[in-house]
Formats: C-alpha cells, sequence, structure tokens
C-alpha cells in the first residue's frame, strides 16, 4: 500500500474536527510564554542603530562600516514588531501589554513603518494570503527572486499603487486615522532629518546610514518574508497559501521563514518555536496536503 | 479628506523637492569625497543642484524614478 494511500484513508478515518483539535493541542505547547529574545532584538536593535549615528559622525565608527551595519540592522528590524502585530509578546488588556506595544513602535523606526500601518496591512495579508486583488503582499509575486525584488522596487515608487496602499484605502480599521498620521508624521521627519544632515555636510552619512540601508533591508525582507514563503503565490486557503521549504541561505539568513506556515497556521506561536512546531505538525500538514519543499 | 489631500500634494511635489533637498548635496558631496570636479566648471553644489532637481522634475513626470 502506498504512503499516499495510506495517508488519505487516515484523513478520511478522523473527523475535520478531530484534525482542528490535534493540530491546536500541538500549537497550544508553543504559544503563550513571552518571547523575550525578541523583545531585547527588537529594543537592542534600535539602540544599537541609533548608536550608529553618534559613532560615524563623531568619526569613531568607518562610514563603510556604519553603512553594513545599518543595514543589517534594518534589515531585522521587522521581527520584533511582526510579533507585536500578532500580540505575541503579550495580549490585549494584559500586563505586559505596554512592552508588546513599545517594541511593535520602536523596532520599525528605521524601517519608516509605522506599527499601525503595518498592523492594518498585515492583517489583510494573513485573511487574503495570495489573493491578486486583496493580498497586500502579493505584488512580490515572480518567478525568481530577483524578479520579485525588482517587483517590490516598483511597488516602493511614489506614484505606484501597490497592494499596501490599496489595502490602506479599502481598509475601515479604526486605528487607520492615526495611523495614517503616524505614517505621515514619521516620513515628515525622515525627509526633514535626511535634507538637515545633508545641507550641514553630511549626506553621505545620511546616504549610507539610512537611505540606502532602508531600500536595501525592504527588499530583502520583500524576498524573504513576502515572496519565498508564499512561492509561487498560486494557491490561496488555510492550508495552501504558504508553505515549509528549504533555504539555500539557511535559517538565519532568510530570517527564520523557513517555517512560515506554521505562523501563518498558528500566527500567536513566537518565531523561535516555528520550527519546533513544525516538526511536530508535520505529519498533519502533510496529511492536508500542504505544500513542503523541504527534504527532511 | 483634507488629509488625503495634502498627502497626494506632497507625493507630486515630493521627487522635485528631494531632488533639490537631499540629492543635491549628496551629488556635491559624492563629488567632494572623490575629489572629483564638478563639470563645466561650476561649484559641486551648483551641479548637485542641476543635476538632482532635473532627475527629481523626470521622476515627477514619470511617476518613478526607476
Amino acid at each position: 500500500m502506498s504512503a499516499a494511500a495510506t495517508g488519505t484513508e487516515a484523513m478520511a478515518a478522523r473527523s475535520e474536527r478531530a484534525r482542528k483539535r490535534e493540530e491546536a493541542a500541538i500549537a497550544r505547547k508553543y504559544m503563550g510564554r513571552v518571547p523575550w529574545e525578541m523583545v531585547a532584538w527588537g529594543l537592542g536593535n534600535f539602540v544599537l542603530w541609533l548608536s550608529i549615528w553618534p559613532l560615524t559622525l563623531a568619526g569613531i565608527l568607518p562610514l563603510w562600516a556604519a553603512f553594513v551595519l545599518s543595514t543589517v540592522s534594518i534589515t531585522i528590524c521587522y521581527l520584533p514588531s511582526h510579533e507585536a502585530q500578532h500580540s505575541i509578546i503579550a495580549t490585549e488588556g494584559s500586563p505586559l501589554r505596554w512592552l508588546n506595544e513599545l517594541v511593535g513602535h520602536v523596532s520599525t523606526i528605521p524601517l519608516l513603518l509605522p506599527y499601525r500601518i503595518a498592523w492594518i496591512t498585515h492583517k489583510q495579508h494573513h485573511a487574503h494570503a495570495n489573493d491578486p486583488e486583496l493580498d497586500p503582499d502579493h505584488g512580490n509575486k515572480g518567478d525568481t527572486w530577483w524578479q520579485a525584488a525588482w517587483h517590490g522596487i516598483e511597488a516602493r515608487q511614489f506614484g505606484a499603487r501597490d497592494g499596501y496602499r490599496n489595502a490602506l484605502k479599502r481598509s475601515d480599521d479604526p486605528d487607520l486615522g492615526k495611523a495614517l498620521r503616524e505614517g505621515t508624521i514619521l516620513s515628515l521627519s525622515y525627509y526633514a532629518i535626511l535634507t538637515t544632515l545633508a545641507w550641514t555636510g553630511f549626506a553621505l552619512e545620511a546616504a549610507l546610514i539610512w537611505w540606502l540601508p532602508r531600500h536595501i533591508a525592504m527588499t530583502y525582507i520583500q524576498i524573504f518574508l513576502s515572496w519565498a514563503p508564499h512561492h509561487p503565490m498560486e494557491e490561496t486557503g488555510r492550508y495552501r497559501d504558504t508553505r515549509a521549504w528549504k533555504s539555500p541561505v539557511g535559517t538565519i539568513l532568510s530570517l527564520g521563514m523557513e517555517y512560515h506556515v506554521v505562523h501563518h497556521l498558528f500566527p500567536r506561536i513566537p518565531l523561535f518555536q516555528t520550527g519546533p512546531a513544525y516538526y511536530e505538525l508535520r505529519a498533519l500538514l502533510d496529511e492536508r496536503g500542504c505544500p513542503n519543499d523541504r527534504p527532511d | 479628506m483634507r488629509f488625503v489631500r495634502s498627502n497626494a500634494a506632497l507625493t507630486a511635489a515630493g521627487p522635485i523637492l528631494f531632488g533639490g533637498a537631499f540629492l543635491a548635496p549628496l551629488i556635491a558631496q559624492s563629488l567632494e569625497a572623490a575629489s572629483l570636479p564638478a563639470p563645466f566648471g561650476l561649484e559641486p553644489i551648483h551641479f548637485g543642484l542641476a543635476l538632482g532637481l532635473t532627475l527629481g522634475v523626470v521622476a515627477a513626470f514619470r511617476g518613478r524614478w526607476v
């Protein structure tokens, strides 16, 4: 008897409700703890990024090193905010909620991505993943990573009608007004800081510590957080719209996104637990026919 | 709605402002850092303003930088 036939029979033998109960029971084991490593990552990384400025402007840190450090720092700044968006650090009404919100708001300042805008658009990604009209991340679709990168750059052009702007237009979130005001204030502050630095003799520093690293980071994030885990972005549905995959550059350089299927099924599981949860859920996910490109 | 309109106006003028306010000194200081003279005997900042604003105007008309 083939493995596929055995799997089909096993599936038929259990009700949908029973399978969901099994999946949820496994997932619950990985939820509930405060991911302190993400709190330290989010706040520490922001402080690190801020410290690059005085160190470079004072001539202590060479500009090339500042550029490399800043690019890495901005690239990794999104993930702690992502944990906060899903209330993984602390749920609403819990004593540490302030910390969840602090990490969410602070960590993505270098990326110029306000927390509320990130959450309003990210909610729509989860609700409509891979839907060409409704998924704000669908603009990163491409046959190859470089096509995805180029589509991401195109979508960031000021006149582009990209998925994020459309998602904000569609949104009826009660925090939308506040989110847009925060976005405008953050953007205006960014351009004011760049301009002030540029006209006071620090244009190269502004360009190589913030402007260029941010663009590189945005492209990297879009490849590894939007494109790779959902590639080829053809199917929709809870068990079909994302995948487990083996990254050619490893788990760390792919920002832990190899187990993204777990995140979409159970968004409250912290990033560092998605790997272990995946291996425990794997048989159930294979039964479901979830896309899986991992050899192990 | 007023907020949306002001955002749209900023978006339209943005590339020209960016070209003059940021790209111009960036071009000038890049030339100086590389010890390169500005063409046509111009001061680096004048060349930066000419090139930065031109790039900004072109981007504003095209609706995109690249």
